[in-house]
């Protein structure tokens, strides 16, 4: 192994990035365009109160009372009838009504998301009600392990979006890159010098290790100072999960490029790769929601020890030492290697 | 005549007696169905200019492949300067000039040079990179990207990556493939003062004009040579009037 070599590799990497602009720019400015659009899209926490209708018909009309004119919710009085046919036109997120000692909350139901809300804000409403009818009113106190409740769904996707962003471009960039060495006939030029397998291999991982960086850097401050995201935990240990994330990816990269033969096909393999790993590594369904068909696939997805880690620093500040941060780093590393080693083994001299 | 010559590391080694550079045995290589060498021999000794002459698919780029420790033969015994080549080439007494330049294209030639010539583990890079463009009359464009030059200036750059570690036996597949009748000229007076440096060369053509130029030729076809000699000794052996027809009656006397 020739130090000088798998320098002289990873510098002519990044000079053919610093020729190739179109590239770094790509690299940098389409994660904080897409960032940014996250950012508008979910970076309010949804207060939109909710329109809610208390059915007069069934309900005691104390309560009625009081329900409407909690702030927490937009409450109109309604018969039960009427309610129902103005939920379908879609004009109500909720019916309320009591029966005995149970209360019966119907929501409109087609967005999950604003779904949750709602019930949340009726369950707000129903306790200032209670309360100011002096019955005994449960006592409801939110707090969180985590996070908090002025956290936005930005501050909890931040994480795996620098985990994402970092893979898919370094994944995409490596693996186009190998295959022009491939086809333009450099790499059996290569292979024709004292240059060893592994010294090459070692030499792009160098290469686009230092554009990885960069491109996280990039990110991280972005979501910290523009997007305001909140982040605890150490940017160092950030950064490490991000570093070995990406060994394996460009080996991942490298090793995609010795089944593709153009550049064309390189580019039908991203969704093969990127897609099982956005929907079961914990991006957009964490891990225990998952069908347990699809769990063990989830399990050899390194995206999903990546999410884990990064989750676990950044929103939960834990540090490097502890034990879930470091069984993450180690399976990361163990990916790394075994895909470092295809990669070495992908690269035949018998090129025919 | 623009073209000056190279100064060589070695220029005051001097050669005692014409010791084989390569020494090929009964080489045999196979591609599923395709015998692409079929039980080679030749030899080309040191400091000489060996023309490897035969049609397209006749098995010429699979030896001179096998020959910068690209492809591992299947039977034979293969040895460059006495040992295999791989070994030969990772301690630099190869370069390998292939059929189509292999350059960073995006990159600047001096980038391009300066790449191969860390690999190579060259050490007084500067001047080596000097010496190799003056070779080769680029110079003026050490600054320039490779994707703005034109083909004859590529495959220029191409053969001077390969002269930058001071190689003791050239490998050039079809060098003067799509080089205008001028440039072709003055590769060949390169070739040759590389040569009278001691530099042993391999060159592989299917353009029978160039071949008068080298020292010796082999004559191959279905991956086995079918005769070897300098072009007067071949053209008297066939009986012909000139080379081609003499490949074409040497080719028929085996078949």
């Amino acid at each position: 192994m020739s130090a000088r070599r798998v320098a002289a590799v990873a510098r002519r990497i990044v000079s053919q990035f610093r020729h190739d602009r179109r590239s770094i720019a790509l690299l940098i400015v389409a994660p904080l365009v897409v960032l940014s659009l996250v950012g508008a899209l979910w970076g309010q926490t949804q207060n939109a109160t909710p329109q809610v209708a208390v059915a007069t018909d069934r309900t005691p009309a104390a309560i009625a009372d009081r329900l409407v004119a909690s702030t927490a919710i937009h409450g109109q009085k309604l018969s039960f009838d009427e309610a129902q046919s103005r939920m379908r036109e879609g004009k109500l997120d909720a019916i309320v009504w009591v029966e005995g000692t149970t209360l019966h909350v119907e929501t409109e139901g087609s967005d999950p998301i604003r779904n949750g809300s709602t019930a949340g804000a009726v369950q707000r409403a129903l306790a200032e009600a209670l309360g100011s009818l002096g019955s005994a009113a449960p006592k409801i106190e939110l707090s969180q392990l985590y996070g908090g409740t002025d956290y936005t769904l930005l501050d909890y996707l931040a994480p795996v979006f620098v985990a994402f962003f970092a893979f898919f471009f370094i994944f995409l960039l490596s693996a186009v890159a190998f295959l022009r060495e491939r086809t333009s006939g450099t790499l059996e030029r290569l292979l024709a010098t004292p240059l060893r397998r592994g010294e090459l291999v070692l030499g792009y991982l160098i290469g686009f290790s230092v554009f990885a960086l960069l491109q996280a850097v990039v990110i991280i401050a972005f979501t910290v100072f523009v997007l305001k995201v909140q982040y605890r935990g150490n940017l160092a240990t950030i950064f490490l999960v991000e570093a070995v994330m990406v060994v394996g990816a460009v080996s991942l990269g490298l090793l995609i490029s010795a089944a593709a033969r153009n550049e064309l096909q390189a580019v039908q393999f991203v969704p093969l790769v990127l897609l099982p790993q956005v929907f079961l590594s914990g991006f957009l369904v964490s891990l225990e929601q998952l069908p347990s068909v699809l769990r063990p696939i989830s399990y050899v997805l390194p995206l999903t020890y990546a999410n884990e880690a990064l989750r676990a620093v950044m929103i939960k500040g834990f540090a490097l030492t502890d034990p879930l941060v470091l069984r993450d780093l180690g399976i990361l590393a163990l990916f790394a290697l075994v895909l470092a080693i295809g990669a070495v083994a992908s690269i035949r001299r018998e090129v025919a | 005549m623009p073209w000056r010559s190279l100064p060589s590391r070695r220029a005051n080694i001097t050669h005692v007696s014409p010791a084989a550079a390569v020494e090929a045995t009964d080489v045999r290589k196979r591609f599923a169905q395709i015998e692409a060498l079929a039980g080679l021999s030749l030899s080309i000794h040191e400091g000489e200019i060996y023309g490897l002459l035969g049609p397209n698919g006749s098995g010429k780029t699979t030896f001179i492949r096998c020959l910068g420790g690209l492809l591992r033969p299947d039977a034979g015994r293969l040895a460059v300067f006495g040992v295999a080549p791989r070994v030969a080439v990772s301690t630099g007494r190869i370069g390998y000039m292939t059929q189509a330049p292999a350059l960073y294209a995006e990159l600047t030639v001096d980038e391009n040079l300066r790449f191969f010539a860390a690999l190579q583990g060259v050490t007084d890079v500067e001047r080596r990179i000097e010496q190799s463009l003056r070779t080769v009359d680029l110079l003026d464009r050490r600054r320039s990207v490779v994707a703005t030059l034109s083909g004859g200036m590529r495959t220029r750059i191409s053969l001077a990556s390969t002269l930058l570690h001071d190689p003791r036996l050239l490998l050039l597949d079809e060098p003067t493939v799509g080089v205008d009748p001028v440039l072709r000229r003055d590769f060949w007076a390169h070739f040759r003062g590389l040569a009278e440096k001691g530099v042993t060369i391999l060159v592989s053509s299917h353009v029978m004009d160039e071949a008068a130029r080298c020292d010796r030729l082999g004559l191959i076809r279905g991956g086995v040579v079918l005769a070897e000699g300098s072009a007067n000794e071949l053209v008297a052996r066939a009986g012909t009037e000139d080379l081609e027809s003499a490949f074409l009656a040497l080719a028929e006397a085996k078949a």
